[in-house]
């Protein structure tokens, strides 16, 4: 039960996010199968709901820690699609200035996005340290870290949940459960009964949303931050979606899952049921998405042109980026 | 929390009087080594000792529900297991002064193994033997083999990791294995309060799917029949489970710490109250299995026994300086086999 009144305009605004960053995964799977991205990419097909219901829920101050799959974490955040594109195709216009890759796209101080990590789990004993300064500087802001299913086996998930549970600091634990990490399903590494049920083993409140309903992410993150914001420590979500496509760019994603598996929570896309739900509210009409769409494509064709023909980052300058003054 | 033996030593089941008689000598004699190997610390004859003072029944219970066919993976403060698993004094002491005689050779300092008693050597780094355990738990089942593994480890081990890895690991792929979190309150300084946000370790196991259970690990009793039913159930290949024995260390973490620093004598005092040895004395004295006058004599036979073994182990030479160069080559290279001959002109 939603307990918001969700007004047309908010909800235009996450649908539009959405679909924001359908179009641009759409266009950078095509960049990739043309080899024009170097080194790999992790898609975000099907998980939008998740990004754009929690960070909708977050303060601007509020800090994202994102991962390798972490192009909607950006779009949703603001970041410029046109760094986060520059990024991807290694251009000296991107994110970090074209040196990260797909991987660390998202990362922008300026939107309180620090980091995005290659390396699964290990972003959440870095948010650990940011709930630390935060709760250290008496700041009442919350630090947000994504992770997929595969990071709750790892012993940085271990001692980073326990750490924020002792310490009671402002962390978000935002588990984005796809159900597979890489080609391995989570059942045939899971003995508990879900991933939320971990968080009670550290004295965690934990909290279970459909993923793919977008205004259950937005609800559920509401709750958790209020708890978390009442000094009370941090909190846990686990968001049950489903990645569309394969694992990274050179997957489809089909050799390991059932094709019944697939049509099912294609049935269930998060773009399509909020859409749907807003046509039962009378908010908008089949005519008015599609203008949208073609807003937006018409943005991000504009982009991927601007970002083509850029250029890539003078290699000479690299010293300068480590050092304040190259010795 | 599971409790059988009450603090007055009245018991909700009563075990077979052999049994308990047994695991009582197996207490005091832990106890007694236990302040002899502090005093050859302090006499600066052996480097450093981790006492296991209070926490004799999570040991002994917990080791008395093994076969013998058992693997152990203590932790550094497993010495009632040691006893408990009938491993000579003379093997332990001759360990610790690191003699001719010492098992494991000069190996390793203050740790205790030796693969006659299927016993594997702890490591010094918390918690990085749970990994090793769970790994070797799962070859026994891969063999076919009905061994099972008990594997000692203390709280602050449950924030590493590894502890982490290892638990699910043996959750997802019923891994015949028994781990005993021996709580004891601190892990060097810190306090449990500060280790985990949770009111009970064993909760931890929820979050791997298999049971977990809280024991007075002051209750040789509880700790013996709560450990039998798991060994027992990872036997007939149903999987792990968490023990968490809730006991207290009397002494210092090390012999070089010194507690007062980091906790209050009324708490020490508290749990001398509940001293393990003395439930199972009251039980066993209520009983009518036990008197005063045996008791006393017990406590003398161990110290005469052990104070002449010490003696007979410190009669054993120091190992060869030379001994440092071998184990670790079948055939050693020759830059080595010069190095060993130069040591041996040393002496």
């Amino acid at each position: 039960m939603l307990r918001e009144q969700f007004s047309r305009e908010k909800l235009l605004k996450m649908l539009r996010k959405m679909i924001e960053i359908r179009l641009f995964e759409e266009r950078v799977e095509r960049l990739y199968r043309e080899g024009k991205i170097i080194g790999p990419t992790h898609l975000y097909f099907g998980q939008e709901a998740v990004a754009v219901g929690v960070i909708e829920a977050l303060d601007k101050d509020d800090v994202v820690i994102s991962t390798y799959r972490g192009h909607g974490h950006g779009v949703a955040r603001g970041v410029p699609m046109k760094a986060i594109l520059g990024e991807i195709l290694g251009r000296a216009v991107g994110t970090c200035k074209g040196l990260g890759g797909s991987m660390h796209a998202p990362i922008s101080v300026e939107h309180n996005i620090p980091l995005a990590t290659a390396i699964v789990g290990s972003g959440l004993p870095i948010a650990v340290g940011v709930g630390l300064a935060f709760k250290y500087r008496e700041r009442r802001n919350v630090a947000t870290v994504f992770f997929g299913d595969g990071a709750v086996n790892t012993g940085a998930f271990h001692e980073a949940l326990n750490l924020a549970a002792v310490w009671k600091l402002p962390v978000l634990f935002v588990c984005e459960n796809n159900l597979y990490a890489m080609y391995t399903s989570l059942k045939n590494v899971l003995a508990a009964e879900s991933i939320a049920a971990r968080a009670s083993s550290y004295g965690i409140p934990s909290y279970v949303a459909f993923g793919n309903d977008v205004l259950e992410v937005y609800e559920t993150t509401s709750k958790a931050l209020e708890k978390i914001r009442d000094q009370s420590g941090p909190a846990f979500i686990e968001c049950r979606t489903y990645r569309q496509k394969g694992h990274g760019g050179y997957d489809f994603g089909t050799w390991y899952r059932a094709k019944e598996e697939i049509e099912e929570w294609m049935r269930r896309d998060p773009i399509n049921m909020l859409t749907e739900r807003m046509k039962a509210k009378g908010f908008i009409t089949d005519e008015e998405r599609k203008k949208i769409e073609e807003e937006v494509a018409a943005e991000l064709d504009k982009v991927v042109e601007e970002v083509l023909s850029s250029p890539f980052y003078d290699y000479e300058k690299l010293p300068s980026l480590v050092y304040a003054n190259p010795p | 929390m599971y409790q059988v033996l009450s603090p007055e030593g009245f018991a909700e089941e009563e075990l077979d009087p052999r049994l308990l008689l047994s695991m009582y000598r197996d207490m005091v004699y832990a106890r007694v080594l236990d302040r002899w190997l502090m005093r050859l610390q302090r006499m600066g004859k052996i480097g450093i000792h981790a006492p296991s003072e209070g926490q004799e029944a999570a040991g002994v219970g917990t080791a008395y529900a093994l076969g013998e066919n058992d693997w152990i993976f203590p932790l550094y403060r497993e010495l009632p297991v040691f006893v408990a698993r009938k491993v000579p004094i003379s093997d332990i002491v001759n360990r610790n002064l690191s003699n001719r005689a010492d098992p494991l050779k000069g190996r390793d300092f203050a740790v205790y193994g030796d693969i006659k008693y299927r016993i594997v050597p702890a490591p010094i780094p918390v918690a990085v033997h749970i990994p090793s355990a769970v790994g070797f738990a799962l070859s026994l089942k891969y063999k076919k083999l009905s061994e099972v593994v008990i594997n000692y480890f203390g709280d602050g081990a449950t924030s590493k990791g590894d502890f982490h890895e290892a638990l699910n690991f043996a959750g997802v792929f019923k891994a015949p294995i028994v781990f005993v979190c021996v709580n004891n309150q601190y892990a060097i300084s810190v306090p449990v309060s500060r280790q985990t946000a949770v009111e009970r370790l064993s909760v931890k196991a929820v979050a791997y799917g298999f049971e977990g259970v809280s024991v007075d690990g002051n209750d040789v009793v509880a700790c013996y029949l709560a450990a039998k039913r798991a060994v027992e159930k990872a036997r007939r290949g149903e999987g792990p489970t968490l023990i968490e024995a809730v006991t207290y260390r009397i002494g210092p973490h090390t012999t070089a710490d010194d507690p007062s620093r980091y906790r209050d004598d009324e708490e020490v005092e508290m749990w001398r109250r509940r001293d393990p040895i003395t439930r199972l004395r009251s039980h066993l004295l209520r009983r009518g299995l036990w008197s005063m006058d045996e008791d006393e004599k017990l406590w003398q036979t161990a110290e005469e026994t052990i104070r002449k073994t010490i003696e007979e182990c410190e009669k054993n030479p120091p190992l060869p300086p030379e001994s440092i160069l071998e184990d670790v080559y079948a055939t050693p290279p020759w830059h080595l086999i010069e190095e060993r001959e130069e040591f041996s002109q040393l002496r």
